[in-house]
């Protein structure tokens, strides 16, 4: 190879490298306007994806709206296992459209409008707030079977882990010392049922004095109440957040994370306690005619044995005794009570939170508002 | 290709301001970033990606994007043509009229949201009347939609109208005299010079209605599958105690808003709003 061969082939090479450092610039360039467009058109066509025409669309839809803690049952295992049945029965896919918050704030919610077709409320005290403003009439829970009660929660006491104030019942509540962690009853359901808890176990407990038994029970805890939290989970997180030695809750939350290995404390089951209904309402007008047997088949789906034993394994008690008498996680509760045994939701929240804690207990404790 | 550089480099004298910069920054700003991806990632990779897959959190962020592509390309027409008037034409009561649609920039959106449902809601003024028609425009797509328009609409107008202000008139004034009408004059003169304020304002208004929370919490009925945006998922999975679900979730968010904001730096010569 002589000198002049071996020049040739160097501006060879050069020319070639040139010319691919030119066409990366250009390629560099392109990438440069190409991939923003490209981004865009994948994140667009992701976005529209499930709603292009060859995408089979779930023809009917079923919208629920539930307070707080049925959130996990419902999404979790009910819908999922209606969904099986229903597409076994009809070959139909049917979508569930949920949405979960306090039973207050679903109430007022369904008042606005949301175009629920089925609500399930904490309280009948919702429902009857829902017939007052002309949403459904009182049939639309009253004539569903148990009354629209769809299943069950006992009010319990949570300690610290070791019981270290040996609490055992709602009467060590009312010892002094004890420090208290209640959900605020103006805004929580939770709390509502709380105070008739309170009540009614002290009314149980002195059947020869009921209701002063049940105001000097009620009184000795709301002495000892340091916080009030607007809902029962908010008191929930400030009592695990170090706040008190006891909070009064929905038994089922705490059954929840124990399951989940999540409990740090210990649950103290009272003699008596109240035993919370949580309330079905269909909402008539906001069904369509196609959706009409959907929505039937998914009510009488709640109360059968399947959803009522899907209902126990994330800590609700079924409506039904024989389900429940078959499941070990529940706890013993002596002398269960309901709000029948007090009269009613409308008696009792008159005669009781309204007349005796409002009136009497805060007042007296100085508290009134 | 080398940029020059404005400012001084580091030395002994200027690492104190910029020392105490980062010191301001890392508590405020870089330190709760990192930690959602920290929390997000926590029960590794499949976690993380199982959380994302879940058909809420794709239905989510599918809607999300949907009323985010929605509304920046309806507000980059309506943005413009509203700039347009407000800079070109003269009318008394401009500077009233001006004031008035840059307020949803004041208002908090919870509170536009809470007008919204005032005024479409079933109760609401207009909804009242809408509804025996059996229209219903809170707690549906729609809703959701007409908030997310209100809530970004100065986004497109602040960054079109100073553009247009700055504008020299002559350009058009010529166009004129060759005869050109106002839409030629606004295609091939006007338009061409707003580029780059187009792009940057949809691009604004695309990722201020990607993570819009307060005014849409209110009118979207927190539906599931049919009106939860991603930032509703995240502070519904939060509440419920899936602090995983929500992190990883909003970590997706949060990536995605590193690239739009990415493109904003990128494409627009670094002026950004």
């Amino acid at each position: 190879m002589n000198l002049y061969l071996a020049t040739i082939k160097l501006i060879r090479v050069r020319r070639w490298t040139e010319k691919l450092n030119f066409d990366r610039r250009i390629l560099a360039r392109q990438m440069r306007t190409w991939f923003p467009s490209m981004f865009w058109i994948l994140l667009f066509g992701y976005a529209v994806w499930p709603w292009m025409p060859w995408q089979a669309r779930p023809p009917v839809t079923v919208t629920f709206y539930g307070f707080s803690i049925l959130e996990e049952s419902m999404n979790g295992t009910v819908f999922p296992a209606f969904q099986d049945t229903w597409r076994e029965a009809s070959g139909e896919h049917v979508e569930f459209i949920s949405s979960f918050a306090g039973s207050g704030t679903v109430t007022n919610q369904l008042i606005m409008g949301v175009p629920a077709q089925l609500a399930l409320l904490s309280l009948e005290l919702d429902a009857q707030r829902l017939a007052d403003k002309g949403l459904v009439s009182r049939e639309s829970w009253e004539s569903l079977p148990h009354g629209g009660i769809v299943n069950r929660t006992p009010m319990v006491i949570l300690v610290r882990k070791g019981n270290p104030k040996n609490i055992r019942d709602f009467s060590d509540l009312a010892r002094p010392g004890i420090r208290i962690v209640h959900p605020d009853p103006l805004t929580s359901g939770g709390a509502a049922w709380a105070i008739l808890a309170e009540y009614g176990a002290g009314m149980r407990m002195h059947p020869d004095r009921p209701h002063q038994a049940g105001l000097e029970t009620l009184k000795g805890i709301w002495r000892n109440v340091v916080a009030q939290a607007h809902s029962a989970r908010a008191a929930r997180m400030q009592f695990e957040n170090g706040f008190g030695d006891a909070l009064i809750t929905y038994e089922q939350e705490l059954l929840w994370d124990r399951m989940h290995g999540r409990l740090d404390f210990e649950i103290v089951y009272p003699h008596s306690t109240i035993l919370t209904e949580h309330v079905l309402v269909v909402v008539r007008r906001n069904i369509q005619p196609d959706q009409r047997n959907i929505v039937n088949a998914f009510v009488d789906f709640l109360w059968s044995d399947r959803a009522q034993t899907l209902f126990t394994r994330t800590g609700f008690r079924s409506v039904n005794d024989r389900i429940n008498e078959s499941n070990p996680v529940f706890g013993q509760i002596a002398d269960p009570f309901t709000v029948a045994d007090l009269g009613g939701w409308e008696k009792a929240k008159r005669e009781i939170v309204d007349h005796v804690w409002k009136e009497q207990v805060l007042k007296e404790l100085g508290r009134g508002r | 290709m080398m940029r020059g550089t404005t400012g001084r480099n580091i030395s002994g004298r200027n690492a104190l301001p910029l020392g105490l910069l980062v010191l301001v920054l890392m508590p405020l700003l870089l330190m709760p970033i990192a930690a959602v991806f920290i929390f997000a990632f926590r029960g590794g990779p499949g976690a993380f990606l199982r959380a994302l897959s879940s058909q809420d959190a794709q239905f989510a962020f599918r809607f999300s994007l949907l009323i985010a592509f929605a509304t920046a390309a309806i507000n980059a027409f309506v943005g413009t043509f509203a700039a347009y008037v407000l800079s070109k034409y003269r009318f008394p009561g401009k500077r009233s009229l001006t004031i008035m649609v840059n307020l949803p920039v004041a208002i908090p959106t919870v509170v536009i949201g809470t007008s919204l449902l005032l005024l479409w809601g079933p109760i609401g003024l207009l909804g009242q009347m809408l509804q025996p028609l059996g229209l219903q425009p809170m707690f549906s797509p729609v809703g959701v939609l007409l908030a997310h328009l209100v809530v970004t609409f100065p986004y497109m107008l602040g960054t079109i109208k100073p553009l247009l202000d700055e504008l020299e008139s002559t350009y058009e004034e010529a166009a004129y005299t060759i005869g050109a009408s106002r839409w030629q004059t606004f295609f091939h003169i006007i338009l061409p010079a707003l580029r780059k304020g187009l792009f940057t304002g949809t691009l604004l208004t695309f990722a201020h209605s990607l993570g819009e929370f307060g005014a849409t919490v209110l009118v979207s009925g927190n539906l599931r599958l049919r009106t939860q945006t991603a930032p509703l998922f995240i502070f519904a999975q939060f509440e419920a105690g899936n602090i995983e679900t929500a992190n990883a979730v909003a970590a997706a968010l949060a990536l995605l808003s590193f690239v739009l904001f990415f493109f904003l730096f990128r494409y627009t010569g670094e002026r950004v709003i």
